[in-house]
This record gives structure tokens, sequence and C-alpha cells, in this order.
């Protein structure tokens, strides 16, 4: 068979090398690859056979499935095993038009634009790798991939206090993938699976003991749940997204906190059904806490960006929600719910870059009545603001619709908590369009233009993007539902 | 005896001698440029890698080998002073390694240096002690072995003897180096008196026949003592920081990354015949019961013990120092006690996870002391805040150097990552307690990460002091080429990182050699 995934990942990695040597041409082999990379997702999910119409609507197993001899030493074998589902396939779709707008967004890059670019490129293979690696340490390997390039994006071209945070999120986040490693070695090695590939951990896993399975769930629970971020380990992500340039902030926010939820779907709920059972009641008392401290938390923030970064924290809490239903309509709503937040947060935090160099602040008290000096970018803070307290017809309307519908499945009246911080959610964000955007004008420049063409370029991508999977769910959900995922609970 | 049967197994020992003596000759003739003894000992040590290459046959280099057919894991006699085993052929290879790396970014040093020829003969004799380390199977021809190399070290680390801090790190080395290997054969002579043999094979085998418990306990517990001096376990480790700090950092290269080993190899040798044998026949049950000796499970929980106080430590401390020299030794310690891991769980898989890790300790540990040579010789002062903006004046010493600490860090697509995958797979793999092993190794290789980004925030992030102007010094002697580093310096650091990375990145061939040669160490039962 044509190695597809091989192939995809090649270019990509092909295109970072290049970028990185390129110097001032790195920008358009960046734009040259990315557009390539998406075109290659295109095909990836025109060739899916889970769509409606082929044979048949269930995958049994992993599309594109390659796997290659990598360590193999008696009782240690390794391999190059990726393949992609439904699940992979939309995160995948949303970590190319990432890219794709993250890499117009930021054209105008003048400090070392080789290195930015190059590191931005790096970012989007790692996340690609976890979402398509079926292998324990090929996932690892990419998952910590990630860290480097973003510790140094958020490092080098950061804001003022960048050295701490760069250095909190490489530690956090650090920390939690050694106890997740932890986990996945004691899961090889405990489950006797004759190798590190997906397939033979997940069949050897199920004859492990409870209490055995409890045990490694939360270890790898405490690992992608930082990366979520889950509550009491979530203070890096502030951080981190305050001093991160506008470029990695979308990254961070759009890609990095769904490997966390990616992860526990694919490694944790279902290779170990009875340790989830275990932890669910944990679980529960984690997203609703994650909600309501996200929510809560943004309310009281003047800085357009710390206010978009909370709210992050808020809706990641909503997708353990969903997950922690274990049921398959929950799992709809996460993988929903991800694809959703990672364009709109994405495109809110493009919107608080471009508030901030525009106007020189991101000081939502000491702004009033943009609309009439800038209005292409007011709109952007508007559809984004829309989007993210989960307007109809836009992108986080099918998915929160469903989450809550899981929710009351689940837990019946206990949707009330989740339904009731959603208002919250919807108060800030209206409350905050009414301060920046109507009103008599305060704190606006002499001179200010509106957004350059580039900005507006990326962030209408973004819009599109909101409009369109709003407006066409199926297209999503089609592919959600059409996973391998039999054996998870409830199904 | 056939002269070939009695030559070809010493091959690389007989190399390396002859290089020493054409090193002294080419003195006599007043030859003493640091380039051309340089090149010399360059092509002694690549020679002989390649013959121990050639017995391990890999690939087409197998022609190169000089070993007769039969004589590579034969079965012990007993009673042999050295024996061939794949594991040693291995870890000669990898001693070699360090020696070739060292005498090839030697070449930069500057060149009318004095006393150069002492430098270049001590290095190759040093190389020689740990080649014959390596082939050791008896307890005495190991300690001696361990002396050849020692005392060659203690003159190396004093070489610059107009320096009263070089001098003072190798009285340092020289009386604690005494001390050890008194402790050492004192407790061999013990032994001796319990069992009246110092063959290694007969030892690890004689173990659990009883006779005289207390003397059998003082004896190994002198040689755990007098061996972990050299490899810088806690509590004794406290000569390492200073010797590696005031040696020249070409020899603190060679120190930490080559001789410091043959003290993990000679770990193996003297402690995994015990703990394998007891493990095999399960006797024994308490040391003073009375009944046969069970010397497994106390050898292997002071091993535990001591591996994981040395990695807290080391880490602890390295997070308090401030100039770069320290911080290195520092690390250095505590990768002995991810090393001494693989001694503790005497498996085959963690004897591979071990050598594994120290091969890649070589490259990464090796490499970093030698950029901090190349660094210190564009004037760079010792202290890690002196480092700042380097990596935007010097990209690709910078991206080296970033390359080494990663690796060191433990980071994806390094071999320092590999070794560290298996080596804590492997602890997990042994199950039971054996797992802490693991839980804090990992957690240890978490706090080794605060302060290896710390260097990477100096060298990257932080702006020079004064301006880019006033960070570049003027050099002080003749500028060498590759931009005042040196081409042989330069040559050896970029080698070191692209084999980091190569290997990071398919370390198959690598492991599946060190697997099966740890395979047969630990079947024979040393």
């Amino acid at each position: 068979m044509f190695p597809v995934l091989s192939l995809v990942l090649l270019t990509l990695l092909a295109g970072t090398v290049v970028t990185f040597a390129a110097g001032r041409y790195a920008r358009w082999v960046a734009l040259f690859t990315s557009f390539a990379f998406l075109a290659e997702v295109a095909f990836l999910l025109a060739s899916y056979p889970g769509w409606p119409g082929y044979a048949s609507g269930t995958v049994p197993g992993f599309a594109d499935q390659e796997s290659y001899v990598w360590i193999h030493l008696g009782w240690l074998q390794v391999n190059y095993t990726v393949g992609v589902d439904g699940i992979s396939l939309v995160l995948i779709l949303l970590t190319a038009i990432l890219q794709v707008a993250t890499v117009v967004y930021s054209w105008n890059e003048a400090r070392r634009p080789a290195a930015w670019f190059g590191l931005v490129m790096l970012t989007c293979l790692g996340c690609l790798g976890v979402f398509v690696a079926l292998d324990i340490l090929l996932f690892f390997l990419f998952w910590e991939a990630v860290l480097v390039p973003m510790f140094f994006l958020i490092g080098y071209w950061g804001g003022p206090r960048r050295r701490y945070a760069s250095l909190k999120f490489f530690v956090y986040t650090h920390v939690a993938s050694i106890v997740m490693l932890v986990g996945l070695l004691a899961l090889v090695f405990y489950s006797g699976a004759s190798s590190f590939d997906y397939g033979s951990v997940y069949v050897s896993a199920r004859s492990l003991v409870t209490v055995t399975q409890t045990f490694l769930f939360l270890a790898l629970f405490f690992g992608f749940g930082v990366k979520f971020p889950i509550v009491p380990f979530h203070t890096w992500l502030p951080d981190a997204h305050v001093e991160a340039p506008t470029g990695g902030s979308v990254l961070l926010a759009g890609l990095l906190l769904k490997l966390g939820g990616y992860g526990l779907i694919r490694w944790a709920v279902l290779i170990l059904p009875q340790g989830f059972h275990e932890a669910q009641p944990l679980l529960f008392v984690i997203a609703f806490a994650t909600i309501a401290w996200g929510s809560v938390v943004s309310l009281a923030q003047r800085d357009l960006k710390r206010m978009v970064a909370f709210s992050s924290i808020n809706h990641m809490g909503i997708v353990l929600l969903a997950i922690a239903l274990g049921s398959s309509l929950g799992l709809l709503a996460a993988v929903l719910l991800m694809f959703a937040h990672g364009i709109v947060s994405a495109l809110l935090f493009m919107v608080s870059g471009s508030v901030h160099h525009t106007y020189g602040t991101r000081d939502i008290p000491s702004l009033g009545g943009i609309t009439p000096s800038t209005p292409v970018l007011a709109t952007m803070v508007m559809v984004g603001s829309l989007a993210s307290l989960g307007l109809p017809w836009l992108i986080s309307f099918p998915a929160e619709f469903t989450a809550l519908l899981a929710t009351w499945d689940g837990l019946t009246y206990w949707v009330l908590i989740p339904l009731g911080i959603l208002v919250v959610t919807a108060g800030f964000y209206i409350w905050m369009m009414q301060r920046m955007l109507f009103g008599p004008p305060k704190g606006i420049p002499e001179g200010v233009h509106d957004l350059p063409w580039n900005e507006s370029a990326a962030m209408g991508l973004l819009v599109a993007a909101t409009i369109l999977f709003g407006v066409l769910p199926f297209f999503l959900v089609n592919l959600i539902t059409s996973s391998p995922i039999h054996g998870f609970p409830g199904t | 005896m056939d002269a070939s049967t009695f030559v070809g197994p010493f091959v690389p020992e007989l190399l390396l001698l002859g290089a020493v003596l054409l090193v002294f000759l080419l003195d006599v003739l007043e030859i003493r440029r640091n380039e051309w003894l340089s090149t010399v000992a360059v092509a002694a040590t690549s020679l002989a890698l390649l013959s121990v290459l050639g017995d391990l046959g890999v690939g087409f280099l197998s022609v190169f080998a000089t070993l007769p057919p039969g004589l590579i894991d034969a079965t012990p006699s007993g009673t042999s002073l050295y024996g061939f085993t794949s594991l040693g052929l291995i870890f000669q290879a990898i001693f070699l390694l360090s020696a070739l790396l060292v005498s090839l970014a030697s070449a930069s040093r500057p060149s009318n240096e004095k006393g150069a020829p002492i430098f270049y003969a001590l290095l190759l004799l040093a190389t020689i002690g740990m080649l014959l380390v390596a082939i050791a199977s008896d307890l005495i021809f190991l300690l001696l072995a361990i002396e050849v190399t020692s005392i060659a070290t203690y003159l190396l680390v004093g070489y610059h003897r107009h320096e009263s801090r070089s001098l003072e790190a190798a009285m340092k080395f020289f009386i604690i180096g005494a001390l050890s290997t008194v402790l050492s054969f004192y407790g061999a002579s013990l032994l001796f008196g319990a069992y009246g043999t110092t063959n290694l094979y007969a030892l690890g085998h004689a173990t659990s026949s009883g006779g005289f418990p207390v003397l059998v306990l003082l004896g190994y517990g002198f040689l755990v003592a007098g061996l972990a001096f050299k490899v810088t376990l806690v509590p004794f480790h406290a000569w390492a920081v200073d010797v590696y700090d005031g040696a020249p950092s070409d020899v603190s290269a060679f120190l930490a990354g080559g001789t410091k080993k043959i003290g993990l190899f000679a770990f193996f040798l003297v402690f995994l015949g015990p703990i394998l044998f007891i493990k095999a026949t399960g006797a024994g049950s308490s040391p003073f019961s009375g009944g046969p000796l069970d010397l497994g499970p106390v050898l292997t929980l002071t091993l535990a013990v001591l591996a994981v106080v040395t990695m807290t430590v080391g880490n602890l401390l390295a997070l308090l120092q401030k100039e770069m020299k320290r911080m290195l030794a520092y690390s250095s310690i505590s990768q002995a006690g991810y090393m001494l891991i693989g001694v503790t769980l005497g498996t085959a898989p963690g004897i591979t996870g071990a050598t594994m890790q120290i091969f890649a300790h070589v490259l990464m540990k090796g490499g970093a002391f030698l950029v901090v040579a190349g660094v210190a010789a564009l004037g760079v002062g010792p202290l890690i805040d002196d480092w700042k903006g380097l990596g935007t004046r010097r990209p690709l010493l910078g991206a080296a150097f970033a390359l080494m600490l990663l690796s060191l860090a433990g980071v994806p697509l390094t071999v320092g990552f590999v070794s560290k995958f298996v080596l804590f797979s492997s602890a997990v793999q042994a199950q039971g307690y054996f797992v802490w092993l693991a839980v804090a190794g990992l957690l240890n290789s978490a706090l080794s990460v605060f302060y290896y980004a710390r260097v990477l925030k100096v060298i990257f992030f932080d702006e020079a002091p004064g301006g880019a102007a006033a960070a570049v010094p003027a050099p002080s002697v003749e500028p060498l080429g590759a931009g005042g580093l040196g081409y042989g310096r330069a040559v050896a650091i970029g080698t070191i990182a692209v084999l980091i990375v190569a290997f990071g990145v398919y370390p198959q061939p690598v492991l599946g050699a060190i697997q099966s040669a740890a395979q047969h160490f630990v079947s024979v039962g040393v």
C-alpha cells in the first residue's frame, strides 16, 4: 500500500528543515509546505473509508496503517506504526488549518524569520505525529518533540516575562509527560503486551486487574491532564499564553491543549475501560472544578488575552466532562469541542494580538468604541466572541449542544452546572464586546490603521471554517462516529 | 604458543603502546608540534577502534578482525586472568571512541604548548589501562588495570603545572584515588582469604557456598566503597567536582566521558556474578543465618540505595552551580546514578540500558566538556552567565552544545533519550520494587531539565552584557581555523552532534549489538 501518512510526515519534515535553512525565503517555503500539507490532508479525508456511501459504515481498525521495525530487542519491541481513524483525522484537519493560518498571520515576522517559521512548522509536525502515532514510543516521542519548539517560541519571541513563562511551561509539561511515560511503560510490561503497538496493548491491557488499571489510568490521566489543563495544574497556561507571541498562543491553544484530550481518549479511556470506570467520579469533580474556575476567573480579567486564556481552561473543562461521561455521544462531543475550540481560540488569540499592536494595549477597560476606526478588526472580535459563547450556526454550537445533550444523558440534572456556567461565559464575552467595540471611542491613538492584509486573511480563513463547520457539522460528525470505538463503555 | 594467537587478541593495546613509544621518540627528535602528536594519537586510536569493531563483526569492518575465532564469549575457565566477552569488546570500543574524540579535539590546543608529548603519551597509556579493564576476568588483574588508568590520569589532571587550581585538583585526585585503591585491594584480599581465589567467575559462583560470611561481606563492602570512588557515587563523590573543574577541559571530557566508565564496567564484573548466581539458584536466606550466604539481596539493596542517592544529590547540587564546568561535573555524578540502575537490576535488559547510557554519556558529556574547552579558548569566562548570547554569536557551536544538553536532559530524537528510555523500560520490565528505580530516575530527569534549560536560556535568550561588540574577546594567541575553534575540535564536536542525532533516530544497530552481548554476559554469569 502507498505510505500516505509517512509521506505527509515527510512533507512537513522536509518543509521544516528547508525553512530553517531558507533565510529570507523562509516564509515562502513555510507557506508552500503548509498548502501542500493541507492538500494532503484533503486527500486523506477524501480517501478515508469511513464515509457514508463507502462499503462499510464503520471502519474495522485504522486506515492508512503502516508499520516498520524500529527497535527490536526481544523484550522491547518498538515499531514505527502510524494510522488514522476519524478522531485523529478531525484533529489533523485542525492542525493543517491552523498551520496555514499561523504562517499567514505572522507573514511579516521580522525577528529571525527563518527560525520562527521553522519552529512553527516543527510544532505542527509534532502535533501531527501525536495524532497519527500508533506506537507508544513514537507517540511519546512526538509528544515531547512539541515541547522544544514551543519553549523557544515563547522564550525568544515572547513578552516581557517570557523567560519565566517558557521555563514554567517546559517544566510543568515535562514533569507531566514523565509520569505519563511511567504509566505507558507499566502498561506495556504489566500487561505483557508483545510490542509497543496500539493494537497489542489494546488487546492485552484488558486482562489487567481493576486495581492495576486504576493506577495506570491515574498516571496517564495526570500526564494528559496537565496539558488540558485540569484545575490544580493549570497555572502554566495563563503565564505561557500571556507571554507567548500571537502565533505561539494560536498553536498553544489551538493544538497543544488538544494533545491532552486526544491522548486521554486514545491511550487511557479506550485502553483501560475498568480503570476509567473507577476514576470516573474523580474526573467529574475535576471537570466541574475546571469549568467553573476557568469561567469565573475569566470574568475578573482586564487583559483581553488573559481572558481568552482562562476561557480556554473553561472550554477544555467541558471537553474533559464530555470524555468523563464515558458514552459514545460524549466522545463525539469531546472531539467536536476540541475542533471547535481549536479554531475559535486561535481566532480569538489572533484578535487579541491584533488589538495589542493596533492600539498598543490589551487592557479592556482602557479601550472603547473601536468599531468605527477599525471595522474589520471589530468584526473579527465579534465573530470570535459569538462563536466562543456558542451562537447557533457557528462551530461551537453543535459541539456544545452535543456536550450538554450527552451530559443530560449521563448525569441528568447535573447538566445545570455546565449550562449555568455557559451563561457566565456568554456574559463575559458580551460584556467585553460592549466595553470594547461599542460606546464612545476611548484610548484610540492618532492614525490607527485597520488590519494588514495578512492578518485579515488568516482570521478570514478561521472565520470561514467557523461558519462552514457550524452550518455543516455532519462533515465532522460522520468522521468521528465512523471511528472504531467499539469496546468503548456504553457502546 | 603461536605468535598470532598471542598477539592477535592484544592488537588494540599494542597499537596504542606503539603510539606511546612513537610519541616519546618524536619528543627526543624534538618534533613537538601539537598537531603532529595529535595525528599520531588519532591514528592509533582509530586503528585500534577499527580492530575492535572488526572483532565485534560490524559489517564490512570484520576484515579488521584480529581475535582468533572461538575466543569471544568462550565459557570462562575459572582460572584465567583475562577473557574476551562481546560486552567487554563493546566497552573497549566505547573507551576508544572517547580517547579518539579527545585526541582529535586536542589538535586544536596551542601548537607550541609545552609538554604536549607527555599529554598524548599519558592519554594513550590511560586508554591502554581502560582496554585491559574491559578484558579482565580476575579481580587483581582488574584492579591493576584500573591502576594503570588512574596513575596516568592523576598526571593528566595536573598537566598544567603552573596553575594552582590544576595542581590542587591533581593532588586531591591522587590522594582519593590512592585511598580507593587501598580499599579495593583490601576487599580483594579478604575475598581471597575467604575463598582462596580471585577469579571473578569463581568468586561469583562461590558466594553461596558459605564459609566465612563476615569476611565475604566485608570484602564486598570494601570493594563497593573502593569502586564507588571511581564511579563517583554519592557519598564517595566529593573529589569529582573539584577534579573535573580544576583539570584542563579536554582532560575533564576524558575523565567524565571515558575513565569513569571503567569503574562501571568493574561494577558489572565484580557484582553481577553474585547477584546473578543467587538469582539463578535461589539459594540462601540471610547473610547471617549460618546457612548458605545470600549476598544477592544485600548487594541489590545497597546498589539501589546508592543509585537513587547518587542521582538525586548530583542533580540537586547541579541546580545550585554557577560555573559551567561544576554544573556539568555534578550532572555527571547524577548520570552515574542512572547507570547503576542497570547493575542493580542484574538482568540483560538492565545491562543493555546501562551500557547504552554509558555510550550516550561518552558522546554527550564528553562533547559538552569539549565545547567548554573550545569556548574557554575563545576567551569566555568560567561562569554560566559568561556564556550569555553565545547562541546568537556562534549559532553552530550553540546548536551543538544545545543538542548535547538536550540529550543529557533526555529529550527525544537524541541518543540520551533512547538510552534513558531503554534503561527505565528495563526497570519497569523487572517489575516489583524496581519500578521505583524507574520512577526515581524519571523524576530526577525532570529535575535535571531545570538546570539544562537554564543554560539554554542563558545561551540563546539572554543578551550579552555590553552589546555585541564587547562580547567578542580579542584572541590571546594565534587565531585558529573554524572561527577560532580549531579544525580538530570543530570536527570532534560536529561528529558528536551527528552521532547524537543519528543514534537518537535509529539506535537499532548499537542497541541490537549491546543487547546480544548483554544477553551473553548475563547467561554465562560473568
